[in-house]
């Protein structure tokens, strides 16, 4: 007994010395800084998870707890000139017990509500992996670990094996060799377009494998990547406007009068009828660059096609071939095809825009893989790694399962869907947004208020209204709800972003909060003066503070 | 129709010499304008817009702002004005890019307005959102400025419609017919009656409520309080004269207290809403601290430390106009809450004033034990009247942190959330937490406990600048402004400087 006295005296005198404390408040401050650094460059997610919300911050705060309790301990049994250091301690246990309570208990979280559409989910903060199996009707929910880093969370499920979980990702772009057989002709090119008041990064790609499309629209114009052995006869002006392409041979050429025919169908329609090699091709190019056997139907083995390039010649369109480009001028009304010089840049004839090839590849194409990255934030917005990911293996076919972006699986003739997503709880009642208004300032387009009138449905309890806005939140059955933010929907109405909280601590750390201002207030403006009453001297009342 | 009818009617006053010199005139300062969120006096419009343009609010020699302002709006109307408006350039990369020296500060708009495409170009070039990407992005928010004068789209009229104020640009309200009018009617000044009738309408529809802002402007009492501070200073240091220094320090606090009172008048809010405010209302603050403590103490250098401190902030007010902008601005909906703001905020900003005069006076100290003389038993009784400052900075400071906590948890839906506001208010107490407990250890006695709290104080400029400066985000947005880094730098660097030469070297011994 005396031995295990003699430990707790000297645990005491450790924890609740005043240099200890001031070592645990020196740290405890310096990796507060830390974290408001992290924050401001990687945003409050990473901050969290790698400061404030971590297991080695929680052993810190509990050696403040440990430096706050024994410090009192130690200076028992109560002495009166130290009332107020006791009332500042009790304050700081009660604030730290609130807090863990809030901890444990405490809901936080956010409540999506579209207009008129009921809701009764609350998303909290973590992330979870949901894999479900529609045939059998089950769900699978793996919790994923509030890690500020990449983590093998290294889990199986019958055939699935669960690997490398990124809470913080971007699409890294990454080139794949081309094991198309005709891999020479299968090139993808990262172009610039810009003018003064615009400028977008474009990648396009003729594989089909690839992330990447090979037409893309940007306002008004039209972009098409082709393969770079059509560029050529894009500037020829022949007078029907038409390009041959042999996609086996990869040539193309102009028809010349002796190979093409040319006639109206029924349907008023140009007809082209093409001999190759001694066969007669049927072709609708207004329709279709694919020929038309005997039957009509479309020949989507053929290697032969026909472009009419009259198709492109009313609204801007941009026809681009690697490092060629090609588009129709309005002024001269012809079509011309233009050679992008390394490191140069063209002029196209639309808004003084201007097109750069800023990396170009044969024989490869670009695909959008995962990869772990701080989070980068610029004003306050997460500009980069704002992607979650996890990686997803199932008998050696491996494939990435992306926040946003839910996989179905086909295994064995059964579908197993992935979803990565947020984990929520249901409220036993439902909300629904009637109207959602904003004013603005004056003359202005800077938010004022933001305000949602609710209704709040409770089955037999019947349903009441509620407005909710700015410092005016809806208090239900313990859950409080605040107005935190907006969205616009496609259709056009706003929806409303409510903050969710459920508190359980709350009533302690006001508690705790007021006792450490009474004591502070009571230990340095009021103790002193008493002391100087009593008639103590300057060195006796140091001696009795803290 | 609009276009046309406004086409005709500029080619009518393009004609009229009379035009710009009767309309621009000095009484145009009166009439209201809406920007902004809010209506305010003309002259305060023109002088806001010209500072954001410029950097300054005289545009011409011997020309009030609103004259120049009415002169560049006429060009829409197709008057010629020779008025050579500067648009300010900071960052080296963009002066080279618009071909100006590196001792150049400006560029003529007119010279600016062919470059604009050269601009926007390099905009779309950065990745980064860097200092260059960020000053070019100024650059072409004030050429936007400066064209929507020329353009007549930003002077904005109230023309009462059916008992309803409605605003419009002045593009669209002078019409010809409106001017056709006075002038068959007689009326020798046309243009000038208009604006006259109309503001007497607005301020019979609304009110005349807006004109407070204009003697507020005008009248400029924060200057004439630092005049008065600097004489008290002088006063109580040179003269020692301590009546005559206390009742110049009260007649600052006075002027300081009227010129605070209007602020709140013409906003309708508590004064401490973005940098500009919380710096005006800590000087205020700390000067007051220390006349309390100054009472209760009968000490002398609270009452310098309080002068010092009001000084400081009154220069920042006059001289940093780059880092805190004085004009009036509405309230993000969050801060809408006048209670919470008028307990938290200058709770906590009061607290920095505590903490700002124990910061001043172990600075004196430093300095004092550095090239001076102090016995040690005047060293010792200076550490304790700092730390007498910094109780009262502790407890204010825990105080408006806790409310902080409360407001947070009223508006928000928790108590804490690490915000870098809330976090650094946090880490400012338990510096001096730290450094109040290691008083009581071997580890901080007198000779290093003067140098600690003269160095915590930049735990306070992070709270209270840097975050908005260096960190720039979080739930506190409200006060991020630009151009305070280089400050809070050069702050930090001087302070570093102040305490190893009042280490190093220290003549006193203690």
């Amino acid at each position: 007994m005396d031995t295990l006295v003699y430990y707790y005296r000297k645990v005491e005198q450790l924890f609740g010395s005043l240099k200890f404390a001031v070592i645990i408040i020196a740290i405890f401050a310096t990796t507060l800084a830390f974290g408001t650094f992290m924050e401001s460059y990687h945003g409050t997610e990473y901050a969290n998870r790698l400061v404030y919300k971590s297991l080695p911050f929680m052993g810190l705060q509990l050696l403040m707890f440990l430096s706050i309790l024994f410090a009192t301990l130690l200076r028992l049994p109560p002495k009166k000139h130290l009332y107020g250091f006791y009332t500042i301690h009790a304050g700081l246990i009660t604030l730290f017990i609130g807090s863990f309570v809030t901890y444990k208990a405490g809901v936080d979280g956010t409540m999506t509500l579209a207009p008129n559409l009921a809701t009764r989910e609350i998303i909290l903060n973590h992330d979870i992996l949901k894999i479900q199996f529609p045939q059998d009707g089950k769900e699978v929910i793996v919790d994923l670990p509030y890690s500020a880093f990449a983590k093998n969370v290294n889990l199986e499920y019958q055939d699935i094996k669960i690997g490398n979980y990124l809470p913080f990702a971007d699409q890294k772009l990454t080139w794949v060799k081309s094991e198309n057989e005709a891999g020479a002709r299968d090139h993808s090119t990262h172009y610039r377009l810009y003018n003064d008041n615009f400028g977008e990064e474009l990648t396009m790609s003729l594989n089909p494998n690839s992330d990447f499309q090979n037409t893309m629209q940007l306002g008004l114009l039209n972009i098409h990547y082709m393969p770079d052995v059509l560029a050529d006869c894009f500037g020829d002006n022949n007078p029907e406007g038409l390009i041959i392409w042999d996609v086996d041979q990869g040539k193309c050429s102009s028809p010349t009068g002796k190979e093409i025919k040319k006639m109206k169908a029924l349907t008023g329609k140009n007809l082209f009828m093409v001999n190759f090699e001694g066969k007669t091709l049927r072709f609708f190019p207004e329709m279709s660059p694919l020929p038309l056997d005997e039957k009509l139907q479309l020949q989507s083995t053929s290697p032969f096609r026909i472009l009419s390039k009259n198709l492109f010649t009313s609204n801007p369109h941009l026809f681009v071939f690697g490092k060629k480009a090609a588009y129709f001028d309005k002024e001269t009304k012809k079509w011309s095809t233009h050679a992008i010089p390394d490191g140069g840049v063209i002029d196209l004839p639309w808004m003084g825009f201007r097109l750069e090839v800023m990396e170009h590849r044969d024989g490869e194409y670009p695909v959008l893989a995962p990869s772990y990255i701080k989070p980068v934030q610029e004003n306050s917005q997460i500009v980069r790694g704002d992607l979650k990911a996890i990686e997803i293996d199932i008998n050696g076919q491996k494939f990435w399962v992306k926040t946003g972006e839910p996989i179905a699986y086909t295994k064995d003739g059964g579908r197993i869907q992935f979803e990565l997503t947020k984990k929520s709880i249901m409220l036993p009642y439902e909300l629904v947004l009637d109207q959602f208004k904003m004013d603005n300032d004056p003359g202005t387009n800077n938010p004022a208020s933001y305000e949602s009138f609710l209704s709040l449905f409770q089955g037999n309890k019947g349903t009441t209204k509620h407005h909710v806005f700015m410092n005016n939140p809806l208090k239900h059955e313990s859950f409080t709800f605040y107005q935190a933010s907006y969205f616009q929907t496609q259709a056009g109405p706003y929806g409303s972003v409510l903050s969710v909280n459920f508190d359980p601590g709350r009533f302690w750390k006001y508690l705790g909060s007021l006792l450490l201002v009474l004591g502070s207030i009571w230990h340095y403006v009021l103790r002193r003066s008493h002391l100087k009453k009593k008639g103590l001297s300057d060195d006796d009342q140091k001696l009795f503070t803290f | 129709m609009m276009t046309k009818s406004f086409l005709l009617f500029s080619l009518l006053l393009s004609f009229s010499a009379w035009a710009q010199p009767q309309l621009c005139k000095p009484e145009l300062e009166t009439l209201p304008v809406q920007a902004g969120g809010r209506v305010k006096p003309f002259h305060v419009f023109a002088t806001e817009t010209f500072r954001y343009i410029s950097g300054t609010t005289s545009i011409e020699e011997g020309r009030r702002p609103v004259e120049s302002f009415c002169r560049l709006t006429l060009k829409a109307f197709g008057m010629p004005a020779e008025i050579a408006v500067k648009v300010k350039v900071e960052h080296i990369d963009a002066k080279k890019l618009l071909g100006l020296k590196d001792s150049d500060s400006f560029i003529l708009a007119t010279d600016l307005e062919p470059k604009m495409g050269l601009i926007k170009t390099e905009i779309t070039k950065q990745k980064e959102n860097n200092g260059y990407k960020k000053e070019l992005n100024k650059i072409s928010g004030r050429f936007n400025a400066y064209e929507s004068i020329i353009q007549a789209r930003a002077w904005t009229v109230p023309e009462v419609i059916n008992g309803q104020v409605l605003w419009r640009p002045i593009a669209e309200f002078l019409t010809e017919d409106k001017v056709q009018k006075r002038m068959e009617s007689g009326d020798a000044t046309p243009l000038l009656s208009i604006f006259r009738d109309v503001e007497a309408e607005y301020k019979k529809v609304e009110t005349d409520h807006y004109l407070i802002e204009l003697q507020y402007v005008k009248y400029n009492l924060f200057q004439w309080a630092m005049l008065v501070s600097l004489i008290a200073i002088l006063v109580t240091v040179l003269i020692r004269k301590m009546s005559w220094g206390i009742a110049l320090t009260s007649i600052t606090v006075i002027i300081q207290i009227v010129n605070i009172t209007l602020r709140v008048i013409i906003s309708g809010r508590a004064p401490v809403t973005n940098m500009y405010e919380t710096v005006m209302f800590s000087g205020l603050g700390g000067l007051i601290l220390a006349l309390i403590i100054f009472s209760l103490r009968r000490e002398r250098v609270y009452l310098i430390a309080g002068l010092c401190l009001n000084i400081l902030c009154l220069m920042m007010m006059k001289f940093a106009n780059n880092m805190l902008d004085p004009a009036i601005s509405p309230l993000v909906p969050v801060l809408r809450d006048n209670f919470w703001l008028s307990t938290h905020v200058t709770t906590v900003i009061l607290s920095y004033a505590a903490l700002a005069l124990s910061w001043v006076i172990a600075n004196i100290v430093l300095i004092k034990a550095r090239f001076f003389t102090i016995s040690k038993a005047d060293y010792k009784y200076q550490t304790d009247l700092i730390y007498t400052c910094i109780k009262f900075g502790v407890v204010l400071l825990s105080t408006g942190v806790i409310l902080g906590g409360v407001w947070a948890d009223y508006s928000w839906g928790r108590f804490w959330g690490w915000d870098p506001k809330e976090t650094w208010s946090l880490i400012v107490l338990l510096v001096y937490m730290c450094i109040l407990h290691g008083r009581y250890t071997s580890w901080i006695r007198e000779q290093r406990f003067v140098p600690l709290v003269a160095g915590a104080f930049m735990s306070v400029m992070m709270a209270w600048f840097g975050v908005n400066y260096i960190l720039a985000s979080g739930l506190h947005s409200y006060g991020f402004s630009e151009g305070g880094a280089v400050f809070l730098g050069s702050f930090f660097l001087i302070q570093i400087v102040v305490i190893i030469l009042g280490v190093i070297g220290r003549k006193t011994p203690v």
